[in-house]
């Protein structure tokens, strides 16, 4: 039985682009935070920050997940780069849906993460479904305090 | 809710414990049900009834306990949950609807354990290894975010505590495994004390700023003083994990955990007013 090659040692880095797809129900949140929590701790945020992107990420996937349509997906894409992780999650919704911004949730998910952006796309003519997407990062040594 | 409140030993109800019958076994419970139901609540008489009923019926909840009971949750616990679902099918329970009081009660107490475990969601079991060296990175936490100015991240945590960084990992991502309650819950902290309360009356001012404020504003209330106190820190006078562990004295771990818990409480509670 062949062995694997053994994995170099100095592959710490975690990949630069990372893309996850759930089932758009609340209980695979979990999935999107959890692999959020662990890409940010592997790239040196500070604990602070990895907590609060966990948070975002679970409070932006939930109330995604509940305008979803049945049967349809949860589509997260984790970037980081030198400051920051940049987190771009969608659904498929049954039109053109959007989420309260003088809500709490949006409190919420504004105080964890910088530049959290609501985009909703109609699909084009031929029949693709609404989409409705939160993109949001968290610095890497989280909330700059005034 | 669990027994240990009050410091005496879980009661088992071994009287209860006889081989199940057949389904007529509740049939002489019938007749209460309708005049529980007929009754006015609140009446004394309604009252003894409804006891009565949950007394009754208690083998449903403990048998619907029971398959539940290997999944990691205290078999106790399980019990106290099905229970109230079954107090619950006992208040709700319409004769007049035409379906009998067991095809209503199952699924009603099914699904309060069901909730229970979602709210639970995390608790899943952790090895002692890993609760040993979340007491060890949660004191190094609060050591480091006072000597850096800021929280570590998992490498300097590692670093300073000698441990290999997947270790750290591996236990940080335990610690959200975690049930509050299981670790540092014990720990001393003073809601009142004069700092934290100086802090929460800006946090309120800002509070008052947000819509939705109706809704968002009793289910607050409703929350244990710390957790109100975590909350308004956080979300409205946009304080750090770090530094409302060191406001508060609980450690940022814990304060992470109380958080996501908390978050959790308000949005069902939030989503429950909206519909």
């Amino acid at each position: 039985m062949a062995r694997p090659d053994a994995i170099p040692p100095d592959l710490e880095e975690p990949p630069e682009d990372v893309e996850v797809r759930v089932p758009a129900t609340p209980r695979a949140v979990v999935t999107m935070r959890t692999v959020a929590a662990d890409l940010a701790a592997r790239a040196e945020f500070t604990l602070d920050a990895v907590a609060d992107l966990r948070m975002a990420v679970d409070e932006a996937c939930s109330s995604l997940v509940s305008l979803a349509r049945p049967d349809t997906k949860l589509t997260c894409t984790f970037i980081l780069d030198e400051e920051r992780m940049t987190v771009t999650a969608t659904v498929s919704t049954f039109g053109p849906e959007r989420l309260p911004t003088d809500s709490f949730g949006w409190r919420v998910l504004t105080t964890l993460a910088d530049d959290v952006r609501m985009l909703s796309a109609t699909g084009d003519r031929n029949g693709d479904p609404f989409r409705l997407t939160l993109r949001l990062s968290v610095r890497r040594l989280g909330t700059v305090l005034s | 809710m669990t027994a240990s409140d009050t410091g005496t030993a879980p009661a088992a109800q071994p009287e209860r414990r006889e081989r199940k019958g057949s389904r007529g076994e509740y049939d002489h419970l019938m007749p209460k049900l309708a005049e529980h139901a007929s009754l006015p609540p609140g009446s004394p008489q309604r009252l003894r009834l409804r006891d009565e009923l949950v007394r009754g019926h208690l083998p449903v909840a403990q048998h619907i306990a029971r398959r539940f009971s290997r999944r990691g949750e205290p078999e106790e616990d399980l019990e106290q949950v099905a229970t109230l679902g079954l107090i619950n099918a006992v208040d709700r329970y319409d004769p007049e609807r035409g379906t009998d009081f067991l095809s209503y009660a199952v699924p009603t107490i099914t699904g309060e354990v069901r909730r229970h475990f979602r709210d639970q969601a995390w608790s899943m079991r952790v090895p002692r290894r890993l609760k040993d060296l979340n007491v060890t990175l949660s004191s190094a936490m609060g050591q480091m975010s006072q000597t850096l100015g800021r929280a570590p991240t998992a490498a300097e945590l590692a670093e300073h505590l000698s441990l290999p960084k997947e270790d750290v990992l591996e236990a940080l991502e335990a610690s959200n495994a975690y049930r509050s309650g299981s670790l540092d819950e014990m720990l001393v902290d003073d809601p009142d004390s004069g700092t934290v309360s100086d802090l929460l009356g800006e946090a309120d001012a800002a509070l008052e700023k947000v819509e939705y404020q109706q809704s968002l504003a009793p289910l607050l209330a409703a929350l244990p003083q710390r957790e109100r106190t975590i909350i308004m820190l956080r979300f409205f006078k946009n304080m750090t994990q770090s530094q409302i562990a060191a406001e508060v004295g609980i450690s940022q771990m814990h304060v992470s955990r109380l958080l996501a818990r908390t978050l959790m409480q308000l949005r069902d509670g939030l989503g429950e007013n909206a519909r």
